[in-house]
């Protein structure tokens, strides 16, 4: 046989194979491979659906100390080049920490985390704001104005409209004793406190236009999250109480104030630690629906709540996976109002990428695995977003060296 | 600290395994001490409370030099080795700390929450955990409770 006949066959079978492992449940949900403009050397990617119904890919490239920040835009199946947001030496690169992209009606915005000062771990969150009209990149603006050299990070974005954006971050502007306060001499008596959830609303040139501290006590190190729903914006976050009970809790911006924060459910998990594993919000309508890890008893589990009324009361809790999961969750909904989950189901070292659907009144119409992964850390916070009824999924493939992934996932699901 | 003790933990820290000496005590010759109980400490630098007990731990294990119990550290965040250790030095860091592959040889699973410190018996069996920050005295409370010569 003629080698590029054996070559033909062979890529005949494997494309055959790559297929028939794509399609699973009976045909009813296809995963497609998707080829963006990324490196080696490509992590921390973030996925995000703007209004006009592209779907833009962040992520950050790394060699040696240089960390690089990038997006490219997918439109009609066709792939813009990678467009270089910001890059720098002095970054605060974690796996669990990540930089974020929102697209406004008249532009972008996109984060980073900066070191405040050589030798420490205290970082600033710097945020560029794009001017669609200039086609050009603002300077860059630290979001915070404390000028308390401290944690600063796990950032959530919203488009607000006329060019304004909406951030919430934990700020760890109390964590530190007073003397490191610009106005140190007028609070000598500052203590050290704990970590805080804020948020802001900025203009399209990044000025500050309101700001709100949202709990003054918060986890240390988990993602927030945020969406719109029809009342207004809601925060979710990682509580902490005086009793280190570290819950999912939601506030939400409702006529003209934020409300006091409530727990999404009452999961009671006493942990003296930070769990590293946010949870995920997403709205539709009044339709809004949280996802998050939880491990109370050393129990590991994925659980999700459901509210019709924007937040305002979420029904009990449901378990989408329990025992083998480390979370990472991740969460959008569907233009048919279905909701979206993903999550990393452990095996091990081992870990499987799990997409699940679920009905509004929260029954499992259908799951799958996207692809396998590792447990790592370094295979970093998986992240979905939904373009009308696909879903669209970005992770880190840690098998040799370090991609950034993507897959769009199709549910054929039968009409009820 | 001696001259001898600072050398090995020198060498320990910069990643290099000694003969019978290495960062497990998995590879003791046939005249030396038996295999050691271990403090196995799980730090990130996003970790505010871990780098709070660091220096806890360091006297610790400046305490625990003669003993026969060892204190080692994890980087939970998994970077690559010439990212922990320049971290770890950062952090301040005394204590040696693992390889992937010797947290791998541990059998160990990753904390939930951090910080994590876990007592692991000479054979690595896991004797208790403890979540949350650490002090010299909380530890040797638990070394006491657990009847570990120390």
């Amino acid at each position: 046989m003629r080698p590029n006949v054996i070559k033909n066959l062979l890529q005949f079978l494997l494309i055959g194979t790559l297929l028939m492992s794509l399609k699973t449940q009976a045909q009813n949900i296809q995963v497609s491979m998707l080829t963006p403009p990324v490196t080696d050397q490509t992590s921390l990617s973030r996925v995000i659906t703007d209004a006009k119904g592209n779907v833009h890919l962040s992520w950050v490239a790394s060699k040696d100390d240089n960390s690089a920040l990038y997006y490219a835009t997918l439109t009609d199946a066709n792939w813009s080049p990678a467009h270089l947001i910001q890059q720098g030496n002095d970054w605060f690169v974690n796996w669990a920490d990540f930089p974020f992209l929102a697209v406004t009606d008249t532009g972008m915005v996109a984060h980073w985390l900066q070191k405040s000062a050589e030798g420490t771990y205290d970082y600033d969150i710097n945020a560029v704001f794009f001017d669609q009209e200039k086609h050009i990149w603002g300077q860059p603006v630290i979001i915070h104005k404390d000028g308390v050299s401290a944690e600063h990070g796990f950032v959530s974005m919203l488009p607000l409209g006329e060019g304004r954006s909406f951030m919430t971050w934990l700020d760890g502007r109390n964590t530190k004793p007073a003397m490191s306060h610009p106005d140190a001499d007028k609070d000598e008596h500052a203590m050290a406190g704990g970590m805080t959830l804020r948020a802001a609303v900025f203009d399209r040139h990044g000025e500050t236009l309101e700001e709100w501290e949202l709990d003054g006590l918060t986890c240390d190190c988990c993602n927030t999250s945020s969406a719109m729903t029809a009342r207004g914006p809601v925060v979710v976050y990682r509580d902490r109480t005086e009793q280190e009970i570290r819950d999912i809790y939601i506030t939400r911006f409702d006529d003209s104030r934020w409300t006091e924060p409530l727990a999404v459910s009452n999961d009671h998990w006493e942990v003296a630690g930070c769990p590293v594993n946010g949870p995920a919000v997403a709205a539709q309508g009044h339709l809004t629906a949280v996802v998050w890890f939880t491990a109370k008893d050393d129990q590991p589990k994925v659980q999700l709540a459901i509210s019709n009324n924007d937040g305002a009361a979420f029904g009990t809790p449901i378990l989408v996976d329990q025992g083998a999961t480390n979370g990472r969750v991740s969460m959008a909904i569907l233009d048919s109002g279905d909701i979206a989950i993903s999550w990393l189901h452990t095996n091990g070292k081992d870990a499987a990428l799990k997409v699940a659907l679920y009905s509004q009144a929260g029954k499992l119409l259908a799951d799958t695995e996207v692809a396998g992964t590792q447990s790592s850390r370094r295979s970093g916070f998986p992240v979905i977003t939904s373009q009308g009824n696909d879903i669209y999924v970005t992770w880190t493939d840690i098998s040799a060296g370090s991609q950034v992934k993507m897959a769009r996932v199709r549910f054929h699901l039968p009409a009820v | 600290m001696s001259p001898l003790r600072y050398t090995i933990m020198a060498l320990l820290v910069a990643g290099v395994s000694l003969p019978g000496l290495n960062a497990l005590g998995t590879e003791p010759t046939p005249s030396q001490t038996p295999a050691p109980w271990k403090i196995v400490n799980y730090w990130s630098t996003t970790c505010a409370p871990c780098r709070i007990e660091i220096p806890e731990l360091n006297l610790l294990f400046a305490e625990l030099a003669a003993s026969n119990v060892q204190v080692l550290g994890v980087n939970f965040d998994e970077d690559d080795r010439q990212t922990t250790l320049r971290l770890a030095r950062r952090l301040g860091i005394e204590f040696p700390t693992l390889t992937l592959s010797e947290v791998e040889a541990l059998g160990l699973s990753p904390p939930t929450a951090l910080p994590t410190t876990y007592i692991l018996s000479p054979t690595n069996e896991m004797l208790t955990k403890l979540v949350g920050i650490q002090t010299k005295a909380s530890v040797y409370t638990i070394l006491t409770k657990l009847a570990i010569p120390h």
